[in-house]
């Protein structure tokens, strides 16, 4: 209802400045629109006390709770609209979109990158209330998902999103690889001059000098790409400081839990450091690896290339999280034939993750059914089903859903490792996502780019993208922290 | 190759003197030409052999080299996982109605408009007509920012008709006939007024049929580009379900970049097929109505 | 609409005026059914393309990112424009593969449409023509697919033939310096068959006599081409010269899939910086503003193309 106000304000705002009269007027965004898309769902709704939830979700993957939780409540429909991109960015410019158009979600999923802004937008409802209302039945949940992932859900002291998945960025090897060159399944404390010298080892090159098996690949995009080597050199691409609040959560379902010390409200990030000495020395390092032939260039476009070359034997490791078992699975990779290790340490071992859950809509007149729904998804049942059906696609956010039986088909060997880096490794945390994560993400992958393509020095590019962000901030002021 | 082309083309033409020597010269220069064709010929069709045989390999073998050309391990599963994927045949089925709709909707604006600028005279005629020139260069991309707004405000988002309703006017296509209808002859139209008819009829019955070609070189080029945008799908298009055919190809590379290389040109070979059909029989259409030469600025 | 264009009728209701069977009665008939001809493609026009050029001036005054109500700038979105570095990239990509795109595409399709001319078998012929127009019923997004794959720089198979017969490999998207001559070739693949066509249909028009008496006359190769076959031919190139320069501004799917128009920003065309900066990073007014600006450059160019076209097309 919110957006609909805003709507016909700025329908007179614009008409008002009449700068094309008519036109504009008849080009004002959809007031009616949203209601009347609603309609014959609230039509129906009181003569059958049926609901309609509209959900943000592929169909298919629903499916196996969807079933279920109809059963429980038949007063609930659910219709679910799959808003689909092959990144994050494309998933979350066609949601904005969609409600741009005066449509409307009920519950909406979202990852870490998008959750600030749909928060600070006020599209997303905080689930405070709730969460307190119902706190016996959701400690069982909190007890087994770990507070890094809760923290990155919190923005501003209120919880917008209870996680059901994160992917954290660990160390994927071909097995075949690191045999043929005599290599171990590193420790878990290995380190970066480690990698150096297995990635060394793994790469061949023929006679002209040119590689024919890399033994490090990566793609350029925010997450996983060479993020985890600023990570582990103790950088950031903003200076990650803690919201306050909190302490509500906190003390209720983590009073006990060491890890859950100290954990503010949310992250800000509101201070671009992109050109501090440790991400210049990380992307220094990257670039040194492809300038030596021991990575290949960088896909720019998502050519699926890195899953090819590591299915074919020519790419010896890369980061990737949970869910790249499953997507080697689907394509024919055997178990056994890759494994995964924590990334190695330079500086520190931090690790990064993205996580994902369902966010309430604001505007929705169905919150109370949309948020049964929540509870559902990440019951112990809800959960349950689904990555029973859609095997582990994702990595669970519940640390009691990732067991030998779950990775046995697909391996790989050391699933441990995915909750190891948050339960080994406390300072462990998300990408930085502020309200202006699609732009931020846009403009770190340019200054990537044009670093890996040699056509600025690291320290040049990575000036340049500070720069830009520091315009960025200070341009986007009315949507970062208003509260701060 | 270019470089060929035009030697080639140029020996063909000089005449030396001797008539021995100047059928050598002719037809070792006609070999060389037809040499020439052929090997550029390679060059254009290559990448549609290797979409082919790498949809049927595993994705493992998909990046070996040397590059193998035949099919090696028939690997049919790569099509099945299209089907799995997306919602392939309701997504072409989306296709079908967007194209469909579009093409018979710009013949039909296409050829009244053009025909009524290059037969009728009215006051303001040549008003409009710049109008419709001034647009015919402006790109989508540039006005869909109030066109996607005017498409939410008609409750119109995410649905097909978000992409046939604005496609139907189309400056191109009534530039396009106009050339086409001024090519005919006035004595037509004299013979039929004389005869009684009206100027709907006229136009229905005289001159529709005589620029048929014009109207096939509209159709094919409007199918084409219809069956193949992604620009207007990608902004419009929320829900897989209501997708064409190119957004649901963008799907198959998998969130994260996980889909494999080998079914994403399973997904590729697939939807050409119906573009492929549609020219194998619009073709000889497509050829006259260019040869009818209403093709200039 | 037509009261104020046709002298006004004296005294008799509109069907009687329309329906007078005399010359102007028939006049104003034709009239009429121009109007009504031409309603839907000027009522189109104006809803979706002239409406949103003049709405899109409106926005570029404000900043809204859809959430927040728009607030007034002023011209802050111009001065950030004329200030943007990548805005101007955005163009000078656009243009420069506009122009290489559409010389690279014409030349080479009227060598091919000339070739084909030749004597050859019916088959040859028609094997050719469908070869060389095959690639253009891909879709851009599927031709950046396949191609990007081709083109990889270590395991594509581009490089793989080039390094065989001895050549350097070519990082074909990988390097800021290539990469738009890259897309410029992934077009021209894409394309050239469809131009050779058009290029047959204008060479078809012209009569064989001329053609061939050309030859027997002794002018010779570039300068028959020069001379008689291009002039001759000018009204055709103008209008591929046109379907060109349309289909180039909008250049979009293939950077889109293949690069995202990088590295950094060397293969970034300005409708997408337009669609990143509206759709990506939700900054509506000042999108509408890269929008307004395009828009005054498209229409001195559609205008000088005409004006020039006056000036060297040979209409017989």
């Amino acid at each position: 209802m919110e957006i609909n106000r805003i709507n016909r304000r700025d329908f007179l705002r614009i008409a008002g400045a009449g700068a094309a009269g008519l036109v504009v007027v008849a080009c004002a965004p959809a007031a009616p629109a949203a209601p009347g898309a609603a309609a014959p769902a609230e039509g129906a709704a009181p003569a059958q006390g049926k609901v309609t939830l509209r959900v943000q979700g592929d169909p298919d993957n629903e499916a196996p709770i969807a079933g279920p939780f109809q059963e429980q409540n038949p007063n609930i429909e659910l219709e679910f609209i799959a808003v689909t991109g092959i990144d994050h960015e494309e998933t979350a410019a066609k949601l904005l979109s969609m409600i741009a158009a005066g449509q409307t979600i009920d519950f909406g999923y979202s990852a870490t990158e998008a959750l600030q802004l749909y928060a600070g937008q006020g599209l997303a409802a905080p689930l405070d209330e709730w969460v307190q209302r119902d706190s016996a039945e959701l400690a069982e949940y909190f007890s087994d998902v770990h507070p890094s992932l809760i923290q990155a859900m919190m923005y501003e002291g209120s919880i917008y999103e209870l996680p059901f998945d994160f992917n954290a960025a660990n160390m994927y090897y071909n097995t075949q690889l690191y045999q043929e060159n005599g290599l171990e399944h590193p420790a878990p404390g290995w380190t970066k001059d480690d990698f150096l010298s297995n990635a060394t080892a793994i790469t061949k090159k023929d006679d002209t000098g040119r590689t024919t098996v890399f033994g490090y690949g990566w793609t350029n995009r925010l997450w996983g790409s060479w993020m985890p080597w600023i990570f582990v050199n103790g950088g950031n691409l903003f200076n990650q400081e803690e919201a306050p609040g909190g302490e509500w959560l906190w003390g209720t379902f983590y009073k006990d839990d060491p890890a859950a010390q100290g954990r503010g409200g949310g992250y800000r990030w509101q201070t671009p450091t992109a050109n501090a000495p440790e991400v210049v020395e990380a992307l220094q390092f990257v670039y040194d690896l492809t300038a030596n032939g021991i990575a290949p260039t960088i896909d720019l476009g998502g050519g699926q290339s890195l899953q090819g070359f590591f299915a074919d034997n020519k790419l010896g490791m890369t980061p990737a999280g949970g869910f790249w078992a499953g997507g080697l699975a689907n394509a024919g990779f055997p178990n056994g034939s890759f494994d995964v290790q924590l990334f190695p340490a330079w500086k520190n071992q931090r690790h990064q993750f993205g996580t994902g859950g369902q966010w309430i809509a604001a505007a929705s007149e169905h919150q109370e059914e949309a948020w049964k729904y929540s509870k559902y998804r990440i019951s112990k049942e809800g959960m349950g089903l689904w990555y029973g059906a859609n095997g582990i696609i994702t990595t669970p956010s519940r640390r009691s859903m990732l067991t030998a039986e779950a990775f046995a088909e697909t391996g790989p060997e050391h699933w441990e490792v995915f909750y190891s880096t948050l339960d080994d490794h406390p300072d462990t945390a998300p990408i930085p996502a502020p309200p202006i994560s699609n732009p931020m993400t846009t403009l770190f992958t340019n200054y990537t780019g044009r670093a890996m393509a040699g056509e600025m020095s690291p320290q040049q590019a990575m000036d340049a993208l500070q720069q830009e962000l520091v315009d960025l901030v200070e341009r986007s002021q009315d949507i970062m922290y208003p509260q701060s | 190759m270019a470089t060929t082309t035009v030697s080639s083309a140029g020996s063909t033409s000089l005449s030396d003197k001797g008539t021995l020597g100047r059928y050598i010269r002719y037809n070792s220069g006609r070999w060389l030409l037809i040499l020439g064709l052929f090997a550029f010929s390679v060059l254009m069709v290559a990448p549609l052999v290797w979409t082919i045989s790498t949809s049927l390999r595993t994705p493992a073998q998909s990046f070996s080299l040397p590059p193998k050309w035949l099919p090696t391990d028939w690997a049919f599963e790569n099509y099945s996982q299209v089907f799995e994927q997306i919602p392939f045949f309701r997504e072409i089925l989306n296709s079908f109605i967007v194209t469909i709709s579009t093409v018979v909707g710009q013949l039909i604006t296409a050829s009244m408009a053009g025909y009524a600028f290059a037969r009728l005279s009215f006051p303001g005629k040549n008003a409009l007509f710049w109008l419709v020139m001034a647009t015919l260069m402006i790109p989508l991309q540039a006005t869909i920012i109030p066109v996607f707004i005017l498409i939410s405000r008609f409750g119109l988002s995410d649905t097909l008709a978000s992409l046939i309703l604005p496609a139907l006017p189309t400056a191109f296509g009534t530039f396009l006939l106009r050339q086409y209808f001024m090519q005919i002859p006035k004595e037509f139209e004299e013979v039929a007024l004389v005869d009684g008819a009206n100027q709907f009829i006229i136009f229905l019955r005289v001159y529709l049929p005589l620029v048929a070609p014009g109207l096939a070189v509209l159709a094919v080029l409007a199918f084409n580009g219809t069956w193949n945008e992604f620009y207007r799908p990608l902004v419009f298009l929320i829900t897989d379900t209501n997708f064409t055919i190119p957004l649901g190809l963008n799907d198959l590379k998998g969130y994260m970049m996980t889909g494999s290389i080998s079914v994403v040109l399973a997904g590729v070979v697939l939807s050409l097929i119906p573009v492929v059909i549609v020219y194998l029989f619009g073709q000889r259409y497509l050829m006259e109505g260019i040869m009818m030469g209403g093709l200039k600025g | 609409m037509q009261a104020t264009a046709v002298p006004a009728p004296k005294r008799s209701g509109p069907v009687a005026w329309l329906m007078q069977d005399t010359l102007t009665g028939m006049a104003r008939r034709r009239a009429l059914m121009g109007y009504l001809f031409v309603l839907p493609t000027i009522l189109g026009i104006v809803i979706f393309t002239a409406g949103p050029v003049l709405a899109s001036f409106g926005l570029s005054f404000f900043r809204w990112n859809v959430f927040r109500p728009p607030a007034f700038l002023g011209l802050e979105n111009y001065v950030r424009m004329f200030n943007d570095g990548r805005v101007a990239v955005g163009f000078w990509n656009s243009a420069r593969f506009v122009v290489m795109a559409i010389s690279l595409q014409i030349i080479i399709a009227l060598l091919l449409a000339l070739a084909l001319r030749q004597k050859m078998a019916t088959w040859m012929r028609y094997y050719f023509r469908t070869a060389f127009l095959l690639p253009f019923l891909l879709s851009g997004a599927a031709t950046g697919i396949v191609l990007a794959y081709m083109l990889h720089t270590e395991f594509g198979v581009v490089n793989y033939y080039l390094r065989m017969i001895g050549l350097p490999t070519v990082a074909w998207l990988n390097s800021s310096g290539t990469v738009l001559y890259t897309i410029v070739l992934v077009s021209l693949w894409q394309s050239v068959g469809f131009t050779m066509v058009i290029m047959m249909g204008g060479l078809s028009n012209i009569s064989p006599e001329v053609l061939d008496a050309a030859e027997v006359d002794g002018a010779r190769g570039w300068t028959w081409l020069w001379n008689i076959v291009l002039p001759m031919l000018s009204p055709t190139i103008l209008f591929a010269a046109v379907i060109g320069v349309i289909g180039g501004l909008q250049i979009f799917d293939q950077p889109y899939v293949m690069t995202r128009g990088g590295p950094g920003d060397a293969s970034r065309t300005v409708v997408m910086t337009l669609y990143e900066t509206a759709f990506k990073n939700q900054e509506i007014g000042y999108a509408s503003a890269i929008a307004v600006l395009l828009f005054i450059i498209i229409m001195i160019v559609t205008a000088t193309q005409f004006i020039l076209s006056k000036k060297w097309v040979f209409y017989n």
